[in-house]
C-alpha cells in the first residue's frame, strides 16, 4: 500500500535510490502532492459513503413513505407502504423515498351548505345572528326538490384502500373527496322534500348523500372506502318560527289523535263489557223462566187430585192463603168502606212522601 | 508510482454518478414531461422512467405535474328559460395528459396550471351559462326523476367543456366535473322565505285540522261500534229469552189437564210476586177477606 519513502528511506538507501530527490526543494514539493492527494483520496471515499447513506431516511410513527425506483412505486396498494422505522433506498436517480401522512381513518367536512359561521362561533356553539336575506357569496344552502332553502353539512370518513393512486393520483386527494361530498349533498338535496330531509326520512336523505358519495369517489377513482357519511341538516335560521309552529301544531294534532284513541279504547271496551253483561243476563233469565216453569208444572202436578176432589173449597183457601201472605208484606192498608149512597167515595193520597231507593210499587188487586 | 485499484473504483464510481446526473433524468408517476432540444419540444414522456439527455444547454426537460387537480370556479348567474336566476359553480378534476400541446401554451407563464385553470374558468363560465340557459328550474330541483336531471346537467357542462378543450387541443383531459353550489341570488332568497313562511303556516293549519277531523273521526267511529255491539248483544238477549219462553212452553202441556186450575195458580202467583215490595193496598168490602167487615158477613158472625 505504501510506497511512501520518507520515513524509512534511511535503510534502504545504500540498496537503491531509485528517486532520491536531487535537492531539498523538489523532494519538499514532491512531499506536498503526494499528501494532497492522500486528502482528495480521503474525500473521495467520503463523498462515496455520503452518497450511500443518503439512502438512508426514517419514517416518522405518524406517517408511511413510498419508494420510487426510476420514478415508478414499489409494490402494490397496502405493500407499497413503507411502515416507520429506518429504511434505505439506493441514492437519486435511481430511488426516491416520498414521505406521506395517510394512515388510519381521514375525515373530511362540507361546509358548502351551511351559513358563515366563523371557527369561534363553531367552537362556543353561538349562532351567528341571521339576517333577513341570504349573501350566496358568504352563506351557504342547498335547495330542495320544492324549491326550499335548507342549510346542510356533512361529514366524510374514510380509509384509503389504494395508497399510491390516492397520493400519486392526486394533487390533493381529500381536497376531492371534500368535493364529492358537497356535491353529494346539493344532488340529494335537488329531490327529496324539505320535510323529508328535516324530519320525516332523514335517515333516507343521509342514505343517498352516501350513495352519491360513494358512487363519486369510486367514479373518480380516489382509492378510498368510505366508511361513515354524517348528514346534519337544519331550517333556515330566519324561518325558526314558521317551523316551530308547524312542529307544534304535529305534536298538537298527535295529542288529540291520542286523546281520541284513549276515548276510542274506553267506549268499545264498556260497550263489549255491557254486551257481554246483557247476554249473561239473558241467559240466567233463560235457565231461570224454564227451572220456574217446570217448578210450577211440578206443583200443578201436585195439587190436581186434590182440586178435583174439592175445587171450590181449595180456591177459597189458597187464595186466603196468599192473601194472608202478601198482606203482611204489605206497608199501607187502606181500607174504605162503602158509602151508603152507593157512590164511589173520593180518596186522595200523596204517595211517594220519601225518595225510596227501590221502586215503589202501587198495585190494586 | 503503482495505482492503487480502490482509488480507481472510486474514481470511476464518481465520474459514473457526475455523468448519470448529467445525462439522465428521472420522470415520476407524478409528473409528464417534455425534452426540448434548443429550445423546441421533441419528446414527450408520460410514462414514469429513467431517461438519457444531452446535458444543458442542448436539451432542457419541462416537467409537469400530471396528477388530478381540483379547479373550483366562481360563483356565476346563468338564467333559466323560466325566469330564474341561478348562481353554480362546479368543481373540476382535470389534468395535463398531452405535455407537447400543453408545453407550448402554458409554459412560458410563471405558473402552467393557475394559466390552465383561469383558461377553464372562462370556459366553463360560458357552458354553465349555456346549459342553465336550457334548463327549467323544475330540472334542477325535482322528485319525481331520482336526481337523473341533476346529473344530466352535470354531464351536459362536461361535454361542453371536453369539447371546448379539444378544438383548442391544449394538452388537458377533464376527469370529472360535479355541481358545488346552486343558490339564488340574495334578492330571491327573501321571496323564497316569503313563500316558505306561508307554506309553513299552511301546514300548520293543516295539521290542526286534520288533527281535529281525524279525532272526530275516531270517536264517531268507536260510538258506532259500541252501539253495534250493544245492539247485536241486546238482540241475542232477546233471543235468548225467546229460546227460554219456547223451552218454558214445554210445560203448558201439562197445565193443559185443567187449564182452569193452572190459569188460578197464575193469578196466585202474579198476585204474591206483584205485591213483594213496598206497596200501598187500598181495599173496599168486596174484596176478600175484608168482605168479613160488609154486611152479608156480619151476619154470619152473628149467627
Amino acid at each position: 500500500m505504501n510506497d511512501h519513502p520518507h520515513s524509512h528511506d534511511e535503510p534502504p538507501a545504500p540498496a537503491l535510490p531509485p528517486e532520491t530527490p536531487v535537492d531539498a526543494g523538489s523532494q519538499a514539493l514532491a512531499e506536498a502532492l503526494r499528501s494532497s492527494f492522500a486528502i482528495v483520496k480521503v474525500v473521495m471515499v467520503l463523498l462515496v459513503l455520503l452518497f450511500l447513506a443518503s439512502g438512508f431516511f426514517t419514517v416518522g410513527p405518524q406517517e408511511r413513505a413510498i419508494l420510487l425506483r426510476f420514478g415508478r412505486p414499489v409494490g402494490e396498494g397496502e405493500k407499497a407502504l413503507l411502515l416507520p422505522g429506518l429504511h434505505w433506498s439506493l441514492p437519486y436517480p435511481i430511488d426516491e423515498s416520498i414521505k406521506v401522512s395517510i394512515s388510519g381513518l381521514q375525515q373530511v367536512n362540507s361546509t358548502v351548505g351551511w351559513y358563515a359561521v366563523t371557527p369561534e362561533q363553531m367552537l362556543a356553539g353561538i349562532e351567528p345572528l341571521a339576517g333577513p336575506t341570504l349573501n350566496p357569496i358568504v352563506d351557504g344552502y342547498a335547495l330542495t326538490a320544492d324549491a326550499n332553502i335548507i342549510h346542510t353539512k356533512g361529514t366524510l370518513v374514510y380509509r384509503i384502500k389504494e395508497p399510491i393512486r390516492y397520493v400519486f393520483g392526486f394533487v390533493n386527494a381529500s381536497n376531492a373527496a371534500q368535493n364529492a361530498l358537497d356535491n353529494a349533498l346539493l344532488y340529494s338535496a335537488s329531490h327529496f322534500k324539505v320535510d323529508d330531509i328535516l324530519t320525516r326520512d332523514i335517515a333516507g336523505f343521509q342514505e343517498e348523500v352516501r350513495r352519491r358519495v360513494t358512487q363519486a369517489v369510486e367514479k373518480q377513482d380516489l382509492g378510498i372506502w368510505v366508511e361513515q357519511c354524517a348528514v346534519q341538516s337544519v331550517r333556515p335560521r330566519q324561518l325558526k318560527d314558521a317551523f316551530d309552529q308547524v312542529s307544534t301544531a304535529e305534536q298538537e294534532r298527535g295529542k288529540l289523535l291520542n286523546g281520541a284513541r284513549t276515548y276510542e279504547n274506553q267506549v268499545t271496551n264498556k260497550a263489549s263489557a255491557d254486551a257481554n253483561s246483557l247476554i249473561s243476563l239473558a241467559q240466567s233469565e233463560r235457565v231461570r223462566h224454564v227451572s220456574d216453569m217446570a217448578a210450577q208444572a211440578e206443583k200443578f202436578l201436585k195439587i190436581l187430585p186434590q182440586y178435583r176432589d174439592y175445587p171450590e173449597l181449595f180456591k177459597q183457601q189458597s187464595l186466603t192463603e196468599t192473601l194472608s201472605r202478601v198482606l203482611t208484606n204489605v206497608q199501607d192498608k187502606i181500607f174504605l168502606a162503602e158509602s151508603p149512597d152507593g157512590k164511589p167515595k173520593e180518596l186522595r193520597l200523596l204517595l211517594n212522601r220519601e225518595v225510596q231507593k227501590p221502586k215503589p210499587e202501587e198495585a190494586k188487586p | 508510482m503503482r495505482r492503487n485499484p480502490l482509488t480507481l473504483v472510486i474514481g470511476l464510481l464518481l465520474i459514473v454518478i457526475f455523468g448519470l446526473l448529467l445525462f439522465t433524468f428521472q420522470v415520476r408517476t407524478t409528473e409528464v414531461a417534455v425534452v426540448t432540444t434548443f429550445g423546441k419540444p421533441t419528446r414527450p414522456i408520460t410514462e414514469p422512467n429513467l431517461y438519457f439527455k444531452w446535458p444543458w444547454p442542448i436539451q432542457k426537460v419541462w416537467t409537469f405535474d400530471r396528477r388530478v387537480q381540483n379547479f373550483e370556479d366562481r360563483l356565476s348567474e346563468g338564467l333559466t328559460p323560466d325566469g330564474f336566476a341561478l348562481l353554480t359553480s362546479v368543481y373540476v378534476g382535470w389534468k395535463v395528459s398531452d405535455p407537447t400541446a400543453f408545453f407550448p401554451r402554458f409554459a412560458g407563464s410563471a405558473d402552467p396550471i393557475a394559466a390552465a385553470e383561469a383558461r377553464l374558468d372562462q370556459w366553463l363560465d360560458t357552458a354553465k351559462k349555456a346549459v342553465v340557459g336550457k334548463h327549467a328550474l323544475a330540472d334542477f330541483l325535482s322528485t319525481s326523476d331520482n336526481g337523473a336531471a341533476f346529473l344530466g346537467i352535470e354531464k351536459e357542462i362536461l361535454s361542453a367543456i371536453q369539447s371546448q378543450i379539444q378544438t383548442n387541443n391544449l394538452g388537458l383531459q377533464v376527469e370529472f366535473l360535479g355541481l358545488k353550489r346552486l343558490q339564488l341570488p340574495e334578492s330571491v332568497s327573501q321571496s323564497v322565505f316569503d313563500r316558505m313562511t306561508s307554506e309553513r303556516k299552511r301546514l300548520a293549519e293543516r295539521f290542526q285540522s286534520e288533527g281535529e277531523a281525524e279525532a272526530q273521526r275516531i270517536r264517531a267511529d268507536a260510538e258506532r261500534r259500541a252501539a253495534e255491539t250493544l245492539a247485536d248483544a241486546e238482540s241475542k238477549a232477546t233471543q235468548i229469552k225467546g229460546t227460554g219462553v219456547a223451552e218454558a212452553a214445554k210445560s203448558l202441556a201439562v197445565f193443559q189437564q185443567n187449564p182452569e186450575l193452572a190459569s188460578f195458580l197464575f193469578r196466585l202467583n202474579a198476585l204474591e210476586g206483584a205485591l213483594k215490595e213496598r206497596s200501598t193496598l187500598i181495599f173496599d168490602q168486596h174484596t176478600s177477606p175484608f168482605n168479613l167487615f160488609g154486611a152479608g158477613s156480619t151476619n154470619l158472625l152473628n149467627k
